[in-house]
């Protein structure tokens, strides 16, 4: 049966299908024709990889046009428009929605991937060409397979960004996917889900496609080491990967910190930076590319130094974004992260493309001939074990074997270089410093693997349950249970290890520059470093001063110096050696700026300011769980005291998809008292004998300005303020946090910031109402029930309701309540004041014939209904059930407000690292070309 | 032996140090019943938000204080304070991580960690109930 369907761009569907098909197998082809050109000196290999590279980058890109023009034309027929577009989404979010799912992440990627190796190949590459264009091939011929989207059976190879809806496998045989005019029947079709409101924010169309190029970048430092073992030449591609790898880590480091800044600005966790999964597996190819990259730059100045460590980490930087990759798009991270991810049911493709790239990274590092041949076929016979249902023990094997193999290659082939550097030389500390950048990446790869690593652990749970049996040894029994998590204390878990790591990393980029290459230049350095070191000193003494430091923060201190002395010692680098030849001082610039960020960070989180905490020691007398509360309760029309500003909660207004709440700030002037104010500190009174300013605390101010009342009177103990140093001056400036209403998603809360050059006060709400709450038609809410003695006192709206005495009914005075002679009643005499005059009234406790009558008592003017349910005679307590008015009700909100300061330096940190970074990368291109001029 | 690879090998030790030391530091994750036999240590215990119960938060009454009922691996039902303002998004959650110890009878979480329906994309997606227009 042929259903024509009416509307459908059915042939967009088959046209890129099409394209996607041709580019795998045109990938396939490419990889293949480059493969045998590597050692076949004939032209035909090389030309069928060259044409078939072509062909399957015009479809990549050929895809990814179609998709855009999908999304422009708003085809809704097609899964992945319908479900991150919609009509009413503006030209940037439209733009954006391309990148909205893994299926156009994987085409944005694989454009960027295209685009590099394009570039790469239009500067005669040479004998590299065939073994880099055959790993591309092989990689992008990967990526292809994950947007093939075929079934077999029920196993899904791939995600079909061209699936029609009616295709999809959730409406498989639904009826109205015989209709041939479902599109104009179905009102559904009209429009799309739209792209997730979490994500429609400016950052969404520049972050993610920053940092695909970031992640596609280390693809070319890699295929380029790759191709070095292959042909064993272990010194050209070092030298033509370094402007690669440098652009990498501009572009990558942009990026991820892009990242942070849109966490900061949009996501209401309180940071910019929270080691959060997603966040640590762009880090840490970063980390590793860097150290990468500064290997290069020794193997270039004294070749041959630390050659297997060179091939590691650039190796490892691309391994880690496949990695990565994996980990984020695999579900295997299940609930360590607030990003929360969805397996995609392509788990197995992932896994399979992941240990592909390392087998063949690995497998190069072996001599040419039996042992690589050796070595491939036990990988694939573990391959085999993996599919067979063993895939912790297989792939534990296949690592080990790995990291067999990178040995043998390191011990038996690897050029070493042929004498030591002396000690102070820069290829010996930046040798360091990477190393170091390594040991952190491995640190964090190692706390963000937990998951991972607890699916190794699993087949030896009983092992190590024995061992826990026999020993008692408290580990085993944790290995047993693999259910490893990290901490949630940041200073444990990663401050503790990561911070004395960047003090030295951090402290050698502050001296490395001045070293010079093969030759011990130890003499006179200390002089060169002496200015930094003092400007260093001075400023963190400044700091010191500035932000209160314990002594347990003492590494963090130490760190704080080490950014400093950085960033002083590669500015002074540039006026001392550079003489301000700005062209070349790329380096010591980006320096500057990773200085500045790390700076930022550290300093901005360490002494985060909490403002809304309650740090009233009065209020954390009378309730210790109080004084941990981060959260500041704020009643609507309120303004009380938050730091160095008065807040006022002013209204709650809909503002397109957000609910605003708009708080006031108000500057903080000294509270003035004239003579004979009455005022309570610490459960005592005091009266005021002369007019005066208050002093900031209250111990200088009461010296000469407050006489202690021993005995007050009644009218003074009920007019008695609290004391306060301070009230709201005038006017400063409104901030609106926000909670963002997603009908998909739940309600998510946005932050508002107020910025200064030093500081920023960021605040979100932590809780607050959307909407008006339930009530009647008269508008009486929901009662609540209070359990009331003489004397207690309540908060209602504006009013406050006391219950001021109880008294039994007495015989004569029933006929005037209208009770029977037979009937018990309690008289509780409440009053209701504030807002409008005092009203007193009685509310009745009957039993007659031991049944419970209720006695309701309304107050409409003041909006208040109270009945009493029970009366307590041990206890002198009444039951009582309480309603409000709407019209009297009073909004509250919970904010939190921090003050983080010098934050800014780390954004100005971010600009100028990677502004010197591309300047480095700019350099280099020109003095390439320079030497290439000369040569001809 | 080269001084780089001395580096090295320092590192490596160091690493493993730390490395080591996660296994410490981490909080052990138990099932309430565990916690409930060591009052005072601090445990981690996964499970499921229940239903049954309504999730209590007054901030009139306590800004930082939310109660609920969570259901671990074993099946065990348990009330649980959390001390923070309720999460967004709790009774949508699929499953819940609390990080808390058990004081007075009372399992009393500092932390929590929840997974929510995801927050990219995939509820479902599927039109099983769409119906003609008329």
């Amino acid at each position: 049966m042929d259903i024509t369907y009416i509307g459908e761009w059915t042939w967009a569907a088959s046209l890129g299908r099409l394209f996607l098909a041709v580019a795998f197998a045109a990938g396939l082809m490419s990889t293949i024709g480059y493969v045998f050109a590597v050692h076949q000196p004939t032209q035909r290999w090389m030309k069928m990889g060259r044409w078939a590279f072509r062909i399957h980058a015009a479809s990549i890109f050929g895809a990814s046009v179609l998709l855009y023009l999908l999304i422009f034309c708003h085809r809704y027929e097609f899964q992945y428009i319908w479900k991150h577009l919609n009509d009413a989404m503006p030209l940037g979010f439209m733009v954006s929605s391309f990148w909205g799912g893994q299926e156009g992440g994987f085409l944005i990627w694989m454009s960027w991937m295209l685009i590099l190796a394009l570039l790469f190949l239009r500067r005669d590459p040479g004998r590299l060409e065939a073994p880099v264009m055959a790993i591309h091939g092989g990689v992008l011929t990967g990526l292809s397979s994950m947007l093939l989207g075929l079934y077999f059976g029920d196993f899904q190879f791939g995600l079909d960004p061209f699936l029609l809806l009616r295709e999809a496998p959730q409406n498989a045989g639904l009826p109205w996917t015989f209709n041939g005019n479902y599109l104009n029947l179905i009102p559904q079709f009209a429009d799309g889900q739209g792209l997730n409101p979490l994500l429609q924010n400016y950052w969404m169309v520049i972050h993610p496609p920053t940092l695909f190029l970031g992640f596609a970048s280390t693809l070319m430092p890699f295929a380029m080491a790759v191709a070095g073992l292959w042909l064993g030449d272990h010194k050209t591609w070092m030298r033509k990967a370094i402007t690669w790898a440098f652009f990498g880590v501009a572009i990558l480091g942009a990026g991820i910190l892009m990242g942070g800044a849109w966490a900061y600005e949009a996501l209401s966790f309180g940071g910019f930076w929270a080691w959060d999964p997603v966040e640590n597996s762009s880090l840490v190819p970063w980390l590793v590319l860097v150290a990468g990259a500064h290997l290069l730059l020794i193997n270039q100045n004294k070749p041959g130094t630390a050659v297997t460590a060179t091939y590691l980490m650039v190796g490892l930087s691309f391994l880690l974004v496949v990695y990565s990759t994996f980990l984020t798009k695999s579900g295997i991270l299940g609930d360590t992260s607030v990003h929360s991810f969805v397996d995609s049911g392509i788990l197995p493709q992932l896994l399979a493309f992941l240990l592909g790239n390392c087998i063949l990274f690995s497998v190069l590092f072996l001599p040419a001939g039996q042992e690589r041949n050796a070595f491939a076929l036990i990988q694939l016979l573990l391959a085999v074990g993996i599919a067979l249902g063993q895939p912790a023990i297989c792939i534990l094997l296949m690592l080990v074997l790995m990291t067999g193999a990178i040995l043998r290659g390191h011990l038996k082939h690897l050029p070493k270089p042929d004498k030591e550097s002396p000690l102070w030389t820069r290829e010996f500390w930046m040798f360091v410093g990477g190393m170091l950048m390594f040991a952190s990446a491995v640190h964090i790869t190692f706390q963000t693997s937990l998951p991972v690593l607890n699916h190794f652990l699993a087949p030896f749970s009983g092992l190590f349950d024995q061992l826990f049996q026999s020993t008692g040894w408290p580990l085993a029994r944790k290995l047993a249970a693999h259910d490893l998590a990290p901490g949630t204390d940041f200073d444990a878990t990663y401050h503790a290890v990561q911070v004395p790591l960047a003090f030295l990393f951090i402290s050698i980029t502050a001296f490395a520059q001045f070293l010079r290459y093969r030759i011990d230049s130890e003499k006179g350095l200390f002089i060169k470093l002496l200015r930094s070191l003092i400007t260093a000193a001075v400023m963190t003494s400044v700091f010191l001063l500035a932000y209160d430091f314990a002594s347990w923060e003492a590494p963090r201190v130490a760190l704080l110096f080490a950014c400093l002395w950085s960033a002083s010692a590669n500015a002074d680098y540039v006026f001392q050696v550079l003489k301000g030849q700005w062209n070349f001082a790329g380096a010591s610039l980006s320096h500057i700026g990773f200085a500045l960020v790390i700076f930022g960070a550290v300093l901005s989180t360490a002494k985060k300011d909490i403002i809304s905490a309650n740090r009233f020691g009065d209020l954390a007398m009378l309730n210790e769980s109080l004084s941990n509360e981060e959260d500041l309760l704020l009643l609507q029309g309120d303004t009380i005291a938050m730091g160095p500003y008065y807040v006022c909660y002013r209204e709650r207004r809909q503002d397109g998809i957000h609910a605003k709440f708009a708080v006031d700030y108000f500057r903080t002037v000294p509270e003035a008292y004239t003579k004979g104010e009455v005022v309570a500190r610490d459960g005592f009174l005091f009266q005021c004998i002369t007019d005066h300013t208050a002093s900031p605390d209250f111990t200088s101010d009461l010296e000469s300005n407050w006489t202690f009342l021993p005995m007050p009177n009644e009218r003074q103990q009920r007019e008695a303020k609290a004391w306060s140093a301070g009230k709201p001056g005038p006017f400063a400036f409104t901030l609106d946090p926000r909670i963002q209403l997603n009908e998909q998603m739940g309600n998510a809360p946005e932050p508002d910031t107020k910025r200064y050059w030093n500081r920023d006060l960021y605040t979100h709400i932590k809780w607050g109402r959307v909407s008006d709450p339930d009530a009647d038609e008269e508008g009486w809410m929901d009662g609540r029930k209070h359990d009331m003695m003489r004397r207690d006192s309540l908060v209602i709206g504006k009013s406050i309701l006391a219950l001021d005495s109880i008294s039994a009914v007495t015989r004569p005075q029933k006929p005037g309540y209208g009770l029977l002679d037979k009937d018990i009643a309690v008289a509780a005499h409440f009053r209701l004041s504030g807002n409008g005059p005092d009203t007193t009234f009685t509310a009745l406790y009957i039993v007659r014939d031991s049944l419970l009558i209720p006695d309701m008592v309304t107050l409409q003017e003041r909006g208040v209904k109270l009945r009493i349910d029970g009366f307590r005679p041990a206890e002198a307590t009444f039951e009582t059930v309480i309603w409000e008015n709407l019209s009297i009700r009073r909004d509250f909100i919970v904010m939190q407000a921090i003050v983080f300061p010098q934050i800014n330096l780390l954004w100005l940190g971010c600009l100028i690292m990677t502004a010197g970074a591309l300047m480095a990368v700019r350099e280099r291109k020109r003095m390439e070309l320079r030497r290439k001029s000369k040569a001809a | 032996m080269s001084r780089a690879n001395i580096v090295v090998l320092l590192l490596v030790a160091v690493l493993m140090g730390a490395l080591l030391s996660v296994f410490t530091t981490n909080s052990e994750s138990v099932v309430f019943a565990r916690a409930f036999a060591e009052p005072g240590v601090e445990f981690k215990v996964s499970g499921t938000l229940d239903p049954d119960y309504p999730v209590i938060y007054d901030p009139e009454v306590a800004v930082a204080k939310t109660r609920f009922h969570m259901r671990d691996k074993n099946g065990e039902v348990q009330e649980v304070i959390l001390q923070k303002a309720k999460p967004t998004g709790l009774e949508q959650s699929e499953s819940i991580d609390l990080y808390g110890t058990v004081i007075d009878g009372q399992f009393i979480a500092g932390e929590m960690l929840m997974k929510c329906p995801s927050k990219y994309n995939e509820q479902s997606h599927s039109l099983a109930d769409a119906t003609n227009a008329p």
